[in-house]
């Protein structure tokens, strides 16, 4: 991993970007740069900081200590999974889940984490659902709470 | 003179009201207790507090207040972990570790506590006084910028902030061109085309603002928070006798407190450079101007010079970047770019036209900013040890709470799914991009930015029929680009400078 990989992914995007936004194009062209101008502009200096960084590549990136990337793809897991049950579980089911879950990732006990996670989901709905009214999804226990 | 006095009238009539009073108040403690947590600084505060904000209808200018106060409050609790246990509470706050935490162990933490508030006040308040002055002037020769002058500012702005941050600028190029590309997602305002919204309905109006920040900031930053997450801090602060300053310590440092915050409006002014380099730009003057004449001098050893530069400049310089953000529209710093981004949400396009159009939230922000400062510098001298028990918050609950909160702001612009798989996604991304050293500051700035600035091209380019030396036409804009070259050409040339200089001496 060091800068060449980023310049390999910074190349990808400017080609990628180029490719879809090549077909865009305005029904009515009443002025002179129409949409697709700047999009390619963009993709054509993305590139060519790529090609930079390609060229120099070098400055490899720090490695993580041992168990931390198990523990970040878990944590990207968590909050995609939390994202997906939070409107479908409702806001409190869900929270206390990922409370658990997050919270092991960070070193809590089960105990623990579990007893915060509900704690502080029914606390959060009541702050911002019922105090300050900002609208949270009830889900499962839409017709309790 | 009458005129100002006008303005201020209105604003702290703003200010003053109860509401508005409450929220500072409100605001500058969540500030200060955010600041003082290690990893999250005020771009992090301010982000999170948006959307809520919004959801909670408060009124644009109570929003404003909200989010300034955050800010300003973060600046202050950064500084506390920083003197007492080395952990900066966030980036501008690197300097001051270098003699606030020599200080704390030799048992004058209150001492540098204390004196460090001072400071940061004094700087706030020199940089409220410059903002009263400056802001009106800048704001009426603003009004004759043209769209082509305009690109070429925000240019400027994108070059301030990729040369300052770092030794890599092409990383800096990179992350602006990111986010401007983020900005080009949607609905093509001219024209009516989609563009890169793959037929899905939910891209359709773009990729909201607050996604990316709130991604880039919380999610991303927890992911770093797990490489680090056996290191445990302790709060044990060495006890000393005085709590506060005494005269001769302000005496000692009285010059020092000036200089700085003179550095630090100037730097917060320029669009794009922020409290950080304001911090590095006004530690290593007093040090070079102390050092030469001052042998008794302990710069990084605990010297109580050293430790207020940073701080008057950080205050200073974050207060200072709401000038180009209110009066041309173009933020002085990633927090402030967060705060347009939150103004726009209220369909208010920050510029020139808004001193005229809404003077009671201009000068209501301007007042505010004094009055949060005023709150924090009698909030955080009695309050410093109940602000550091922040620190016992253990991880397994803390990040949970700040991922959970973060959820409810995303949710709460769109209620669906899709945003919070967007945020899940774009923070995933955004951590790869750090672990390069890519910088997120300028990305945020190109979200920002993204419409004005390809608008403003599309615009000036019409105007000449596809002419672009219509660009390089105007005197402003020329100037523009001089300095746009300057910024990027000097901090390399005399890096390189000193690097031969610093060969020649080690070889004599």
């Amino acid at each position: 991993m060091n800068d060449r990989i980023l310049g390999i992914a910074a190349l990808a995007l400017a080609v990628f970007m180029t490719a879809a936004g090549w077909s865009i194009e305005a029904p009515f062209a009443y002025e002179p740069v129409g949409p697709r101008a700047f999009p390619l502009l963009l993709a054509l200096i993305i590139g060519l900081c790529g090609l930079w960084l390609v060229y120099k590549g070098g400055r490899a990136v720090e490695s993580n200590p041992a168990g931390a990337n198990a523990r970040i793809a878990l944590m990207v897991v968590c909050a995609t999974a939390y994202a997906f049950l939070f409107q479908w579980l409702g806001f409190v089911i869900a929270t206390s889940l990922m409370s658990v879950f997050v919270g092991r990732l960070f070193g809590g006990s089960w105990i623990k984490c579990a007893i915060g996670g509900v704690v502080m989901s029914l606390f959060f709905f009541v702050l911002f659902d019922k105090v300050l009214d900002v609208v949270l999804p009830g889900g499962l226990l839409e017709n309790l709470i | 003179m009458s005129g100002i006095l006008d303005h201020l009238s209105i604003g702290f009539g703003v200010a003053f009201s109860l509401t508005n009073l409450l929220v500072a108040a409100i605001g500058s403690f969540i500030g200060t207790m955010v600041g003082v947590l290690p990893g999250l600084g005020p771009v992090n505060g301010v982000a999170m507090l948006i959307p809520i904000a919004f959801a909670m209808n408060l009124p644009p200018e109570t929003a404003l207040i909200l989010l300034a106060a955050v800010y300003v409050g973060a600046e202050y609790g950064g500084r506390i972990t920083a003197i007492l246990l080395n952990v900066p509470g966030e980036a501008s706050a690197i300097m001051t570790t270098l003699d606030g935490y020599p200080l704390a162990r030799q048992g004058l933490a209150n001492v540098a506590l204390s004196l460090s508030a001072w400071s940061a006040f004094f700087g706030a308040i020199v940089s409220v006084v410059g903002i009263i002055l400056l802001a009106p002037l800048l704001a009426k020769w603003a009004l004759a910028f043209g769209p082509a002058e305009y690109f070429v500012l925000m240019i400027f702005a994108f070059c301030c902030l990729t040369s300052l941050l770092g030794k890599q600028p092409v990383k800096g190029v990179l992350a602006a061109m990111i986010g401007l590309s983020i900005s080009v997602v949607g609905v093509d305002a001219n024209s009516g085309v989609y563009r890169y919204t793959f037929e899905s309905v939910h891209l359709a109006d773009g990729i909201d603002f607050v996604v990316v920040v709130i991604a880039l900031f919380a999610v991303s930053e927890m992911l770093e928070m797990l490489e680090k997450v056996a290191a445990g801090h302790s709060v044990e602060v060495t006890p000393s006798g005085r709590k506060l300053f005494n005269l001769k310590e302000l005496a000692l440092t009285w010059w020092s407190v000036v200089r700085s915050a003179l550095v630090g409006f100037g730097v917060g002014v320029l669009p794009g450079a922020g409290a950080s380099v304001a911090a590095a730009v006004a530690y290593s003057q007093e040090k070079r101007i102390i050092e030469a004449k001052d042998p008794e001098a302990k710069f990084g050893k605990g010297d109580l010079r050293g430790l207020v530069a940073p701080e008057a400049a950080a205050t200073s310089s974050a207060i200072g970047s709401f000038v180009p953000m209110l009066t041309l529209g173009v933020p002085g710093s990633g927090t402030t770019a967060v705060m347009m981004g939150a103004l726009t949400l209220y369909n208010i396009t920050p510029g020139p036209v808004l001193f005229d159009t809404k003077p009671e939230l201009v000068w209501g922000l301007i007042a505010s900013l004094f009055v949060a400062n005023v709150l924090l510098f009698v909030m955080n001298v009695p309050l410093v040890r109940l602000f550091s028990k922040v620190l016992s918050v253990p991880g397994w609950l803390m990040v949970p709470g700040i991922l959970c909160i973060s959820y409810i702001g995303v949710y709460a612009i769109n209620a669906g799914t899709f945003d919070l798989l967007l945020v899940a996604g774009i923070g995933t991304l955004g951590y790869f991009l750090r672990k390069f050293g890519v910088p997120m500051a300028p990305l945020v700035l190109g979200v920002v930015l993204g419409n004005m600035m390809e608008q403003n091209l599309r615009r000036a380019l019409s105007m000449t029929d596809g002419d672009v030396r219509v660009l390089f036409s105007s005197p402003v804009s020329i100037s523009l680009w001089v300095a746009a070259l300057a910024v990027v050409i000097v901090p390399q040339a005399l890096r390189r400078l000193r690097k031969a200089r610093r060969a020649a001496t080690g070889q004599a």
